[in-house]
């Protein structure tokens, strides 16, 4: 038992390790990536695939995200006769949270997905040697461009999120709840603020990142065969889901210290 | 048979003293060759005595349990990945799979390690160099394809011509006939010899086909559960004394072998029925 759980923690240690390394390359050849031209219709590739082929379900996630929290909240509102601030209960909430992590959760699943079953298949069927064998470096050739594509993607996503979201809360609003449309976005541009809409932008940077770079790493080091890429891609998917919900959580705290001490002299700055 | 040194000076690329271990199981124990300059090596053994292994640690893919590998006297697989690619360019590397990549075309697949390396200016050029490497192999016309809707022996004969791109001075070759039809193995033996000849080029084939390694190779070494039982040139393959070589070249099965396939019998104690599983 007790061996058990040595052995599992040596091992989680070595993985995080080995992760780390990983990571380290990545930045590396990214930085390369960035000064050779000549890398740049790689990222182009996978901007597409990454980014604009993910715009309609980061739209729809965030369209739903606004008309579920209009139709959940008014009835509370309403009650209280508040239902005029409907609008920044939702803006702010689909603005710092639900739209940044869900967009984010929709891409670890479409995107960190395919970048395990790809570069894993790759991996199984020799394709990375391959790769190296010519004397290209693998990390530099296909991780690099998919993690930048990844990271300056994400954050662009995570508006169209925010829009959807904003949009779809106005339209259950005003127009089937026949809320005062001045009213609506009178009391959702006093309270939010634009350090909320920033930082939910922010955020998209670390997601996009984390996620391209666990599931190149889960890809890159699958066991063989079918089944090693199944279980890659799973494991690529809890990884990217766990680590989305704990950065949040971590942004959350970070964010708000610095909001508490710098925000209130912000005119002084 | 008493075991030569080897030297790191003694050929273009020495294996030294290699010991291979995945785990606990040993793969390559205490293997040393050393390959010659402009030769042809031929590295024959039954199935899973660490063949593929072995040609791998000799560009690095794999990394040694314990000894080294030398490229023109110098150590090679102890260096980080990024010095090893300007040595690996010098190198070509034919996958006993293929391992083409099978989101590029033939094309783009043999294109693949000229844009890596070269800053190409003359498209016209590339496209006849292109053209030219895969007549060589049969293929011409093929450009367009995508690996998957190939058959299996012309992904082979792609995967050749992938290897042989740069121009390198040493071509690894794992199994590159197996699965192909009798001519064309014998295109690729006289490839194999055409580059040896006109390009100075070292190979080092691994193959089950006797009738081709008799015809392209200087050296014959033979591997056997992760040892070297056998080395030298074809005649002294053919009149080697040791009963597991005489068999392996005469494609015999041995009297162990077929006594238990007698054991095992024509049918099964239970056989099962379809029944069985409803
Ligand atoms: N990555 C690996 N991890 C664990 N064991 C391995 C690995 N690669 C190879 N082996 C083992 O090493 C042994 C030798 O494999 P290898 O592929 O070199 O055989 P081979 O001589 O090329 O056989 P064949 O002629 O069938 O291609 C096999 O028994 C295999 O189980
Ligand atoms: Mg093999």
């Amino acid at each position: 038992m007790i061996e058990t759980i040595g052995r599992k923690t040596i091992e989680g240690i070595e993985n995080l390790g080995r992760f780390s390394r990983f990571v380290a390359r990545t930045f590396g050849a990214m930085a390369q990536c960035l000064f050779k031209p000549r890398t740049y219709p790689l990222i182009w590739a996978q901007m597409y695939t990454i980014g604009v082929q993910s715009v309609p379900v980061v739209m729809a996630t965030g369209a739903f995200v606004g008309m579920i929290l209009a139709i959940q909240t008014y009835g509370q509102l309403a009650s209280m006769g508040l239902e005029e601030r409907l609008g920044v209960l939702i803006n702010i909430a689909v603005v710092k949270e639900l739209g940044p992590v869900l967009a984010a959760v929709m891409l670890a699943g479409r995107v960190g997905g395919a970048l395990t079953a790809e570069l894993g298949t790759m991996n199984v069927t020799e394709q990375i040697a391959a790769v190296q064998s010519m004397g290209t470096n693998p990390i530099r050739y296909l991780v690099a461009p998919r993690v930048l594509a990844c990271l300056l993607l994400t954050p662009l996503l995570i508006i169209y999120a925010d829009l959807l979201g904003i949009l779809g809360g106005y339209l259950i609003s005003v127009w089937q709840l026949k809320i005062n449309a001045g009213a609506y976005w009178n009391y959702s541009a006093i309270g939010v603020e634009r350090w909320d809409v920033c930082t939910g932008i922010l955020k998209g940077f670390f997601f996009g990142g984390a996620i391209a770079l666990i599931s190149c790493y889960k890809g890159f080091t699958c066991r063989e065969g079918a089944q090693g890429v199944g279980e890659a891609c799973t494991e690529a998917f809890v990884g990217c889901f766990i680590s989305i919900l704990a950065l949040n959580y971590i942004f959350a705290v970070v964010l708000d210290a610095v909001y508490k001490s710098f925000w209130p002299i912000r005119p002084l700055l | 048979m008493p075991r030569k040194i080897v030297k790191p000076e003694d050929g273009i690329l020495v294996a030294q003293n290699i010991t291979k271990q995945f785990g606990e199981r040993v793969v390559l124990e205490n293997i040393s060759i050393a390959i010659e300059k402009a030769k042809t090596t031929v590295i024959i053994g039954p199935s899973g005595c660490g063949k593929t292994v072995f040609m791998k640690h000799l560009i690095v893919l794999e990394r040694p349990t314990e000894g080294s590998v030398y490229f023109k006297g110098e150590r090679i697989d102890d260096k980080e990945e990024h010095r090893l690619a300007k040595i690996r360019t010098q190198f070509g590397f034919c996958f006993q799979m293929g391992a083409l990549f099978d989101s590029l075309t033939v094309y783009e697949n043999i294109t693949f390690p000229v844009e890596q390396h070269y800053k190409i200016k003359d498209y016209k050029a590339l496209a006849d160099t292109v053209k030219q490497k895969l007549a060589m192999v049969g293929m011409d016309g093929f450009q367009n394809y995508y690996p998957a809707s190939l058959s299996g022996g012309q992904k082979k004969r792609v995967s050749l011509a992938r290897a042989i791109a740069l121009n390198p001075e040493i071509i690894l070759y794992d199994e590159p006939t197996t699965g192909l039809d009798p001519i064309t193995s014998d295109v690729i033996n006289e490839l194999i010899i055409k580059l040896q000849k006109e390009l100075a080029a070292t190979s080092v084939v691994v193959t089950h086909d006797m009738k081709s390694a008799y015809k392209i190779a200087d050296r014959i070494i033979m591997f056997h559960k992760g040892r070297i039982i056998a080395d030298g040139d074809a005649d002294h393959i053919r009149n080697h004394p040791h009963d597991v070589v005489q068999q392996f070249i005469h494609g015999k099965v041995s009297e162990a072998e077929l006594a238990a396939l007698r054991l095992g019998g024509t049918k099964f104690e239970t056989q099962f029925l379809p029944e069985d599983f409803e």
